[in-house]
């Protein structure tokens, strides 16, 4: 093998490693990505000059050299992709009309390889949850013929509200190692068991996780969605997530991942405001701030009501 | 047409609410229970949360109780006096009852304490009463004249002291029973979160022979004001009193009251007493099942609001 065979070999090598793969120096902004494209067109050329034999670089600078699906080296990839998600409403108005709603979360995949929306090459779960609260979770047994409450574990929080939307189920798109880094998925979710844990085995602790699930899913304040999200063009894509009419009132927040081949590529968040308004808010804040008031002024309403209802129907004569 | 209530923070049909609130105001006219022990259950089975169901169901019963009272008032079936001393046992009890309560939640074991509350009082008022009605009608359908009322002999508190004439009642009896019987009432309705109406009238009619017809009348006066003691508590110290709800709730029994007032003085007494005990008891008996039947659901989910730390 010549010096000059042996420098274009260095060249092709450093071609690769300056742009494939999750370089040292690599960010996640494409800027530094393209500098390292650049570098390693710059050696690939001074070796051509060396060699006058070496092979021309050939890739093209936005197309990778072979697509990544067939290959069974790890992706080219020349830009790394981002992601840019905006939500439908940043304020959703709860009034006395309220009866659930849903947000639309708009998104694009900044630097997309997918040829087109129905390829499926990249993954993308949409994670929104409401504000985590205490809660004991107790479960009953059999004691003396009676159902009975006699186990009990408290959870410091609770998402109130989750909704985990997806491109296809999320088990499909990425290792349960990978999920659970990122809590996404409602048994992964910001649970966190807290006084009188220390009495239970693991798989009880579980046990107690699910019936959690089970039991939200069944309000429907754990909702998925496993289709819910969907590409409309090579790089953008939407997401509906149903805000059901029970959610408690307070902030979301919504996080966006990107995958592919059970790689994550990409994230970013957004969020949403859940806020009374109009009499809703009225209400509610009197019933907060003044409370002896309040409840003066509800008994008082209710007895006017019963008086005034006696007299009407007592003039109507029955 | 929905309406989304602020403090329950979930949306309801219209329609419902005021249905509900109907159908527990024609009990309450009929009678002369507050309805407590149907609405609150009937709202948890809408979704609402137990707090919110019980702190509004409240309100609601304030409304049908001064509807009902004021009906019944009207064709003079309310003793006053009786009422007032009623009320003021009650008040002691309830107080002494919302501290129980305090305890057991921290607990864990209100529900339970409730449901097995429910069953004993319910099912064993209900049984008495429909057995003693049942008779009644029988007796009524013989042609044989209803017993006469045994105008002094009252048996074992006839000694007892601080002796009060109780008008409309045609009593003249010491003070210290329906004292007793109130604060237990109240102590009751405190824990089970109801008025304590369906107690009450049985106490009335069996312990203090007060006739049913004036019963019924001060039996709701007397939960016009626990009821709205009650409200005051609940929005006070948990925040737990839906507005809208209530007032949708209330137009609904409001109307209903009326309805069942005007039913009720077409029924006989006896009968009324019948209906009421099987009433009394199908609730006591479904509270009953729930305890004994193996539950779809273990588990429950508590959030841990104000007050309950």
């Amino acid at each position: 093998m010549t010096a000059a065979g042996l420098a274009g070999l260095l060249a092709g090598l450093a071609l690769l490693a300056g742009v494939a793969g999750p370089s040292p120096l690599a960010s996640p902004q494409g800027g530094s990505m393209a500098i390292d494209v650049g570098r390693g067109a710059l050696i690939a050329v001074a070796a051509k000059k060396k060699s006058g034999a070496a092979p021309p670089a050939t890739a093209p600078p936005t197309e990778p050299v072979v697509p990544p699906a067939i290959t069974p080296s790890p992706p080219v990839e020349r830009f790394p992709e981002r992601l840019e998600v905006d939500v439908s409403t940043h304020t959703v108005a709860v009034t006395s009309a309220f009866a659930g709603t849903e947000i639309v979360l708009f998104g694009t995949v900044a630097n997309s390889r997918q040829e087109s929306a129905e390829l499926g090459y990249y993954d993308v779960i949409v994670v929104v949850d409401g504000a985590g609260a205490p809660s004991i979770v107790r479960r009953k047994t059999r004691l003396g013929g009676l159902w009975v409450n006699t186990e009990a574990l408290r959870f410091d929080g609770l998402p109130l509200y989750s909704a985990v939307a997806s491109s296809r189920p999320i088990d499909e798109i990425a290792e349960p190692r990978i999920l659970a880094i990122h809590e996404i998925g409602f048994d992964r979710a910001r649970m966190y068991p807290g006084k009188g844990v220390s009495g239970l085995t693991p798989p009880e602790v579980d046990a107690y996780k699910s019936a959690v699930i089970r039991l939200k899913e069944r309000d429907r304040l754990y909702v998925r969605d496993p289709y819910g999200v969907a590409f409309t063009g090579r790089s953008l894509f939407r997401a509906t997530v149903r805000l059901p009419a029970n959610i408690p009132v307070g902030p979301l927040d919504a996080r966006v991942f990107l995958f592919r081949d059970g790689q994550l590529l990409a994230t970013t968040k957004s969020s949403v405001m859940l806020e009374r308004q109009g009499l809703e808010r009225l209400i509610f804040d009197f019933a907060y701030d003044h409370p002896v008031w309040y409840g003066m002024l509800a008994a008082l309403i209710a007895a006017t009501a019963g008086l005034a209802g006696s007299f009407v129907f007592r003039r109507t004569g029955r | 047409m929905t309406l989304y209530l602020p403090i329950a923070e979930m949306s309801v049909n219209l329609f419902v609410l005021i249905g509900l609130g109907a159908a527990v105001g024609i009990l309450s006219g009929l009678f002369g229970v507050g309805g407590g022990f149907i609405i609150t259950p009937l709202l948890i089975f809408l979704g609402i949360p137990p707090a919110v169901a019980v702190g509004t169901g409240s309100a609601q019963i304030v409304a049908s109780s001064v509807s009902g009272a004021v009906a019944q008032y009207r064709r003079g079936n309310v003793d006053i006096t009786m009422g007032l001393v009623l009320l003021a046992g009650g008040l002691v009890g309830t107080g002494v009852g919302v501290q129980v309560v305090r305890i057991l939640r921290r607990l864990g074991q209100f529900d339970l304490v409730v449901s097995l509350s429910y069953v004993g009082f319910l099912g064993g008022i209900g049984l008495l009463m429909l057995l003693e009605s049942g008779t009644a009608i029988r007796a009524a359908r013989k042609g044989a004249k209803p017993l006469a009322r045994r105008a002094h002999a009252h048996g074992w508190f006839d000694g007892l002291p601080f002796k009060m004439r109780f008008k409309r009642s045609k009593l003249y009896i010491s003070a210290i029973p329906p004292l007793v019987i109130g604060a237990f009432v109240g102590f009751l309705a405190a824990i089970l979160g109801i008025g304590g109406g369906f107690i009450i009238v049985p106490a009335l009619i069996y312990l203090l022979r007060v006739p049913t017809s004036i019963v019924v009348g001060t039996s709701l006066f007397q939960l016009v004001f626990v009821t709205a003691a009650t409200t005051v508590l609940h929005a006070a110290t948990n925040q737990t009193v839906d507005l809208p709800l209530a007032f949708f709730l209330v137009i609904g029994g409001v109307i209903g009251a009326q309805i069942g007032a005007a039913a009720g003085s077409r029924l006989k007494a006896e009968q009324l007493r019948f209906w009421l005990a099987a009433l009394v008891l199908a609730i006591g008996v479904r509270v009953a099942l729930d305890l004994i039947a193996t539950p779809a659901e273990v588990y429950s989910i508590t959030p841990l609001v104000r007050g309950l730390e």
